[in-house]
């Protein structure tokens, strides 16, 4: 019996470590979720990042009105006519909130269709990146000439695209109820966008408003414009 | 009195374990509860063979670290493949763990039995 003693207290020690350890452990994870720990750190980075792109574009927009000042200064001789000509280049690359007769159109998820059809395809009741930039082109086919969705100024440079379950539009998140605004003839972009992808959206019972606003207020574009490679030829 | 000392370890292990603060990463919890089966089977291996008086040191030992290697090596090879081999490992020493379970009870049941008769024996006489 003696000879027992040891290989049997080596195996009773380390299995009582491993019970103690293992239990300690489990008491401890029970509401601990390593995937959702995971989600929360991302979702934290994503916060500070959008915090800092936030900030940013707010440096960008007091440089911006700083500018605007010192070119808005002695204006004698030659200068009014670039001045001038500044102003107009910065209505056309969409860098001054700008006024007009326009639309405004607002899109939203059809939630009543998804209730009624619990077990039906989701991706069937929810604005896509494509409604809106189908909606946009539209848009522009009817003569638009200045357009934001959800505030976001549509400029050269935009994007309307799909990055998981949002549409991030100028690198920026946006999500539904989506207010699109457009500049322009009301009566031509109506047509466009009815007999386009309104319509189909509208016969598909997604909650659609069409109005036609005397004065719709388009803000300027926040973000940065920086052309690396591209220069006049 | 021989049990006493591997039940002290079992108490000092338990001691050890509980007053560690090392944090394992969350993808070697699997590799810990295999480990967790691995060392409660070879307990009940040991006192299985000691009721059977063939208990060997170096049998215990040898198999102890070589299930548990095998067992972390199924679990890995799973995890690569995608295929939960975990559960092999977990059912083969869960199964163990009852069969040296009733084993013990059996050979205490003998024992027990075999005293009282020879207690009754002696009375009768």
């Amino acid at each position: 019996m003696r000879k027992c003693i040891p290989p049997l207290l080596i195996v009773c020690l380390l299995s009582g470590f491993f019970l103690a350890y293992q239990l300690k452990i489990q008491t401890k994870n029970t509401s601990f979720n390593a995937i959702s720990q995971r989600n929360n750190n991302l979702i934290a980075i994503i916060q500070d990042l959008e915090k800092e792109s936030k900030n940013q574009e707010n440096q960008i927009e007091a440089m911006r009105n700083q500018l605007n000042e010192m070119q808005n200064q002695n204006n004698q001789g030659k200068l009014q006519d670039l001045q001038i000509q500044l102003k107009k280049a910065k209505i056309d690359a969409g860098l001054t909130p700008v006024v007009g007769k326009g639309l405004f159109i607002t899109l939203d998820d059809n939630k009543e269709g998804l209730k009624n059809a619990p077990t039906d395809d989701p991706n069937r009741y929810i604005v896509h990146s494509d409604h809106l930039l189908n909606l946009v082109n539209e848009l522009k086919i009817g003569s638009a000439e200045a357009i934001s969705i959800n505030g976001q100024r549509l400029i050269t440079t935009s994007e309307i695209r799909c990055v998981g379950s949002v549409i991030m539009v100028n690198m920026t998140r946006i999500a539904p109820p989506f207010e699109i605004q457009a500049i322009g003839s009301p009566k031509l972009m109506a047509e466009s966008v009815t007999l386009g992808h309104l319509g189909i959206l509208k016969t598909a019972n997604y909650p659609i408003s069409l109005e036609e606003h005397e004065e719709i207020i388009i803000p300027a574009y926040k973000g940065d414009l920086q052309f690396k490679y591209t220069s006049p030829q | 009195m021989w049990f006493i000392l591997p039940v002290l370890g079992l108490i000092l292990g338990a001691y050890l374990g509980s007053t560690v603060t090392f944090q394992l990463p969350a993808i070697y919890l699997k590799y810990m509860s295999i480990a967790v089966l691995a060392s409660l089977d070879s307990v009940f291996g040991g006192i299985k063979s000691i009721m059977e008086e063939k208990f060997d040191g170096t049998i215990l030992l040898t198999g102890f670290f070589t299930n548990a290697l095998l067992a972390a090596l199924l679990t890995y090879l799973g995890d690569r493949l995608g295929v939960d081999l975990y559960y092999a490992a977990v059912f083969a020493f869960g199964v163990r763990l009852f069969q040296n379970l009733a084993t013990i009870r059996h050979h205490f049941l003998i024992n027990y039995r075999k005293k009282r008769s020879l207690r009754r024996g002696e009375k009768s006489e």
